[in-house]
């Protein structure tokens, strides 16, 4: 347990980091950015409260907030994304799992772990596009931005579970 | 009773969940109102200080193109003082001493010009900001005017002990009073978004004459800037969708994903006009 939580603490910052120095600068045609620190609450055991999750969402998005000037954008999006998490979770897992059990390629197999990721990517970034223009409130660059956003963090979603099986 | 406790305590990650949008929401409309909320951008100190270590190495590997870039700048400034020079011996020779005391009395504008430079620089958002590495220790304050050797960058919006948050250009809630070079009337520069390299002037008067290459200025008004700072230059003219002006967009001349090294132009006498204008708006 405790070593779990440790090795939550790692990947949270390790990601952020990478997030606030890396990813948050490159900007592809003007429309799409990856929020990779998204990856840490996809990975989050199974069986992490509710509260929990909901308290990393929060921390994790309020810190990229700070660090990229849109106070409490990532943060809301990324709380909602912590709710939604786990209903998604359940659509390609069932009951009575061990407790240890976290979301990968290997566990739901990659289609599930497709599937999963991208509707949780969706959810967090259809609500930060959103919030993010709700003053200008243009449609067709908002249906761009949300797409394109979550298809570039999809592929270092894959790429990253790549990495791990082969470890 | 115990029914409903119960309720309440098997759903009380919706209770937390509630309170922790509050908390965002708070922070997404306190953001665009209260100076307090500097605390929660990267003018915070840890976040300002992580940029400004990280903009020190980075410094160094554009230390070449910038130097050449200050060369040919210190060259063009020697050249305008050169030209300052011989038009103020001509208006010497032309005026009385009377006139020659109005001339330098009339120029003292109150402008005191700082360097700074940029740590934190987004150019890719609908609302882009610039964290510089100034603050209100080093006399930076709301509403200075921020501008590099090419041309204006933004105003500055936020102001923490020793770092600023500085509203680029590249907001939809910029808005700078500017004049075309060469011609009295003023008009607005407002961003419409996306494009990096331009933006828009939303309300230029239909009885002047403008052509594609007009440079556009700052007309002084704001108290932001001294009057003439250059801005950027008319590339396609048309009429606004009122049709009760030409809109023009124009080409920045500042370069914003590069901006770096950068210029504060502070205003002594900016408080006073502040203060006679709004004490004009409360009469209304």
């Amino acid at each position: 347990m405790t070593q779990n939580t440790l090795a939550n603490i790692r990947n949270f910052i390790l990601l952020t980091i990478a997030q606030v120095l890396i990813f948050s600068q490159i900007h592809l045609f003007g429309y799409a950015t990856a929020y990779v620190y998204l990856i840490f609450l996809l990975k989050l055991p199974r069986h992490t409260s509710k509260n929990a999750l909901l308290l990393w969402g929060f921390s994790a998005g309020l810190i990229v907030d700070i660090f990229c000037n849109t106070p409490g954008i990532n943060a809301a999006a990324a709380t909602a994304m912590s709710l939604a998490r786990n209903a998604f979770l359940s659509m390609f897992t069932h009951n009575g799992l061990p407790d240890d059990f976290v979301p990968s390629a290997k566990s739901i197999k990659w289609g599930g772990y497709t599937v999963y990721s991208l509707l949780n990517l969706l959810t967090f970034y259809t609500i930060l596009f959103l919030l993010e223009v709700f003053t200008t409130g243009y449609i067709i660059p908002l249906l761009i931005s949300i797409s394109s956003s979550t298809l570039l963090t999809m592929l270092f979603v894959i790429v990253t579970e790549c990495f791990s099986h082969r470890k | 009773m115990s029914s409903i406790l119960n309720f309440l305590v098997k759903h009380n990650h919706w209770f937390l969940f509630i309170l922790l949008e509050g908390i965002s929401f708070v922070l997404i409309f306190a953001f665009n109102n209260y100076h307090s909320a500097a605390m929660f951008t990267s003018a915070n100190s840890v976040a300002g200080n992580l940029y400004a270590a990280i903009s020190d190495v980075e410094g160094y590997f554009s230390l070449k193109d910038e130097n050449t870039a200050l060369h040919e700048h210190n060259r063009a400034l020697v050249e305008k003082i050169n030209a300052m020079q011989e038009e103020l011996s001509a208006f010497r020779d032309s005026a009385s001493l009377a006139d020659n005391r109005y001339i330098c009395e009339k120029s003292k504008e109150g402008y005191t010009f700082g360097t700074a430079r940029a740590i934190n620089n987004t150019v890719n958002r609908t609302d882009n900001f610039i964290t510089i590495d100034k603050g209100s220790n080093d006399g930076i304050s709301q509403d200075m005017g921020v501008f590099n050797e090419k041309g204006v960058i933004g105003i500055v919006y936020l102001a923490s002990e020793n770092f600023a948050l500085v509203q680029s250009l590249l907001n939809s809630k910029s808005m700078l009073s500017c004049r075309v070079k060469g011609d009295n009337s003023f008009c607005t520069l407002k961003w419409q978004g996306n494009d990096i390299y331009h933006s828009h002037l939303i309300d230029l008067p239909r009885h002047g004459r403008y052509e594609k290459g007009d440079t556009i200025v700052t007309s002084g008004f704001s108290a932001s800037f001294p009057a003439n700072v250059p801005v950027g230059e008319i590339v396609e003219l048309e009429d606004s969708d009122d049709g009760n002006f030409y809109k023009a967009k124009i080409r920045l001349f500042a370069d914003f994903s590069k901006a770096d090294k950068l210029f504060t132009a502070g205003n002594s006498n900016r408080k006073e006009q502040a203060e006679l204008e709004s004490s004009i708006n409360k009469e209304e």
